[in-house]
């Protein structure tokens, strides 16, 4: 992987606001002399990726998750840094380098609202200068991956959510683009049409190679499209590297939820596994938790000391979900690099 | 990964004849959308010939009540009472004509941030915009200015021109008025970056365009100072000199000047519309998303 297709240096994004004063009368003076503070939305990312690459961008809301993409989509011009994706830069050979691109946005469409899908279809076909066999093979497999046929007649406001965002991606691929890019694919689907919207994108990667660059807060898209994540919070990147790579950063953390017989306290436990490396969480009664490190010590172990010395009703071991990895990265980076980064007044 | 091959993006370029064919495309898109929504133009018709008939009764009033002239006629602003009800059909039926709200929906497009749908695709935002204008203009044409025409051109007894031939020049003229009218549209729309509401700039922009278009009065009513004013502004590019070429009121060669003023003015709004857009993109954010 020594190839760049998208290289990105020091990317960073402020926004100006008004800080608003109080009561009528700060309304009023707002007006005549506004106080503007910034908001440091991007700052100084830096990351290239690789054609073919799948990568995740994934942050919470308001993480600069949409600055991002819209800065390498040519929508935004950054307040310093570079782009360059394939030798153009992005918002300033706009008409060159959207060639190139798809995009889907997830909460709006770029499909034509009063008409026909099919005539977006037909329109993007023309912009594009999509040949007709392309053209052809491209909605062949799209209907057979999307089965857009069945609503291509129909008006798109007509649509539900999840048939649009299948059109959607349609439109995005039609001429087939060497760059995707996918603000929030999923938000506001359902638990089918996600998984419909996940098997596509997993299809046509294998299918056509298209480089994908994906932000989501929904950890699921993430896990079964991508083996690259960047975590982004406050405008920074905490984590750049491979989803296993993420995981084994938290050295593959255990949960295990212990069902008494009979009330026990905590102390007790902590004798019962004294020398191990397990910490008890604070709990009462019959129930309790215990967390430890797979690296650190077996699970087999731990459960022997705990079932020989208790009455144990019930055991179970939980993976972290992903989503307490990545705040446990945030935690991490934040500590690292006080003062809290990415916020200037 | 310093050092690493830079994989390139293939240069590109749309033919004349694929930019075309784009072009005709949105003409036609714009078409179909506006027939989607045709039962609102219905009423039109009907607002539209009412507007006429108040004006019709009003000259009519205002002319008998006048002393006749020198030649026997009442003239009020050197126009006959038959050729100042001709004025004000003729500027309204070509108004049905170029009428249309695009800077509205470019600061729609912006509020809402849709406009970004249109800048991740390859082309001229400001162009498409315009013949998007033109594809609403021929459906106006169609289901609106014809069935205008053919309602109060007898009902109104409005003149024929002068010379058959200035019905021609009419029409070519109606058309640079939607250039031009466009154009300041686009230009206004483009506000829409920097201000939160231009409702109320639009708003203004299309009543005082209408009246110092000579559409709501002729301009011959005026003070000599305004009309002196009025003519370094676009709006009577747009409403009056079409319907003074019409009247015969533009002989020789102030036909060619009228004319002339009118394509400078579509020029000069375009480049000033492209400057403007381009300016906003580069200061301004997109919202939403
Ligand atoms: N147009 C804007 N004006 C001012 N602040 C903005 C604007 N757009 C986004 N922001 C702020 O920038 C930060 C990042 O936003 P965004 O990139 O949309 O995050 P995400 O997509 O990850 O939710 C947020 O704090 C948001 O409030
Ligand atoms: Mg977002």
């Amino acid at each position: 992987m020594s190839d760049v297709l998208i290289r990105v240096r020091d990317l960073t994004r402020d926004y100006r606001l008004i800080k608003r004063r109080e009561g009528v009368v700060g309304g009023l003076v707002d007006l005549v002399r506004p106080r503007w503070s910034t908001l440091r939305a991007v700052a100084d990312v830096s990351f290239d990726i690789a054609p073919g690459e799948m990568v995740g961008y994934i942050g919470a809301n308001g993480a600069g998750k949409s600055t991002t993409i819209k800065m390498l989509t040519g929508i935004l011009t950054p307040t310093g840094g570079e782009v360059t994706v394939g030798g153009l830069v992005p918002w300033k050979q706009r008409r060159q380098y959207t060639r190139h691109i798809g995009a889907v946005f997830g909460q709006r469409t770029q499909l034509w609202w009063d008409l026909a899908v099919v005539e977006s279809f037909r329109l993007l076909k023309k912009i594009y200068e999509v040949p007709d066999d392309v053209y052809a093979a491209q909605m062949g497999v799209f209907n057979e991956l999307l089965g857009i046929d069945e609503f291509l007649h129909q008006p798109v406001r007509k649509l539900s959510l999840g048939q649009r965002m299948r059109c959607d991606l349609a439109a995005a691929l039609l001429h087939k683009p060497r760059i995707l890019f996918l603000d929030e694919p999923t938000i506001g689907l359902d638990v089918v049409a996600k998984e419909n919207v996940r098997r596509f994108l997993r299809e046509i990667r294998d299918l056509q190679g298209v480089t994908v660059i994906l932000t989501t807060h929904d950890l699921g898209d993430i896990e079964q499209l991508c083996r690259r994540v960047m975590i982004i919070d406050k405008g920074r990147v905490h984590f750049d590297g491979e989803l296993e790579e993420l995981r084994r950063r938290t050295g593959h953390r255990v949960r295990m939820t212990v069902d008494f017989r009979e009330p026990t306290s905590g102390a007790r436990l902590a004798t019962v596994t004294a020398g191990l490396p397990v910490v008890w969480q604070e709990g009462e009664g019959r129930r309790h938790v215990a967390e430890f490190r797979r690296l650190d010590v077996a699970g087999a172990d731990v459960i022997k000391r705990v079932v020989n010395d208790c009455p144990v009703r019930d055991l179970a071991l939980a993976e972290p979900d992903i989503e307490e990895i990545v705040r446990e990265i945030y935690r991490d980076s934040a500590a690292a690099a006080a003062p809290a980064p990415g916020r200037s007044a | 990964m310093s050092g690493a091959a830079a994989t390139r993006l293939d240069p590109w370029r749309r033919s004349a004849a694929a930019t075309a064919g784009l072009y005709l495309h949105f003409v036609r898109l714009a078409f179909l959308k506006f027939l989607a929504y045709r039962l609102r133009y219905y009423t039109g018709v009907i607002s539209y010939t009412i507007f006429v008939a108040g004006y019709y009764y009003l000259y009519r009033a205002l002319y008998a009540s006048r002393a006749p002239g020198p030649g026997g006629v009442a003239e009020m602003g050197g126009l006959t009472v038959g050729e100042m009800i001709t004025y004000v059909a003729v500027g309204w039926i070509g108004r049905s004509f170029y009428f249309n709200n695009i800077g509205r929906d470019l600061m729609h497009q912006v509020r809402e941030g849709q406009i970004a749908m249109q800048l991740i695709k390859p082309y001229d935002v400001q162009s498409v915009m315009m013949f998007e204008a033109a594809g609403e203009a021929v459906f106006r044409l169609v289901m609106f200015t014809v069935p205008i025409t053919v309602v109060i051109v007898p009902l109104f007894g409005v003149h024929l021109p002068p010379q058959p031939v200035l019905l021609g020049w009419t029409v070519l003229s109606f058309t640079l008025s939607l250039v031009v009218y466009s154009q300041l549209n686009f230009l206004v729309g483009c506000l829409a970056f920097h201000m939160k509401n231009i409702d109320g700039v639009l708003r203004a922009k299309m009543v005082s365009g209408d009246f110092l278009a000579g559409v709501i009065v002729p301009f011959s009513f005026f003070p000599e100072w305004f009309q002196r004013v009025v003519e370094w502004l676009p709006f009577q590019a747009i409403g009056y000199l079409p319907v003074m070429i019409y009247l015969g009121k533009r002989p020789g060669d102030e036909l060619w000047q009228a004319l002339l003023v009118q394509a400078g003015w579509a020029v000069g709004l375009w480049l000033a519309g492209r400057v403007a857009f381009r300016r906003s993109l580069r200061q301004v954010v997109v919202q939403g998303g």
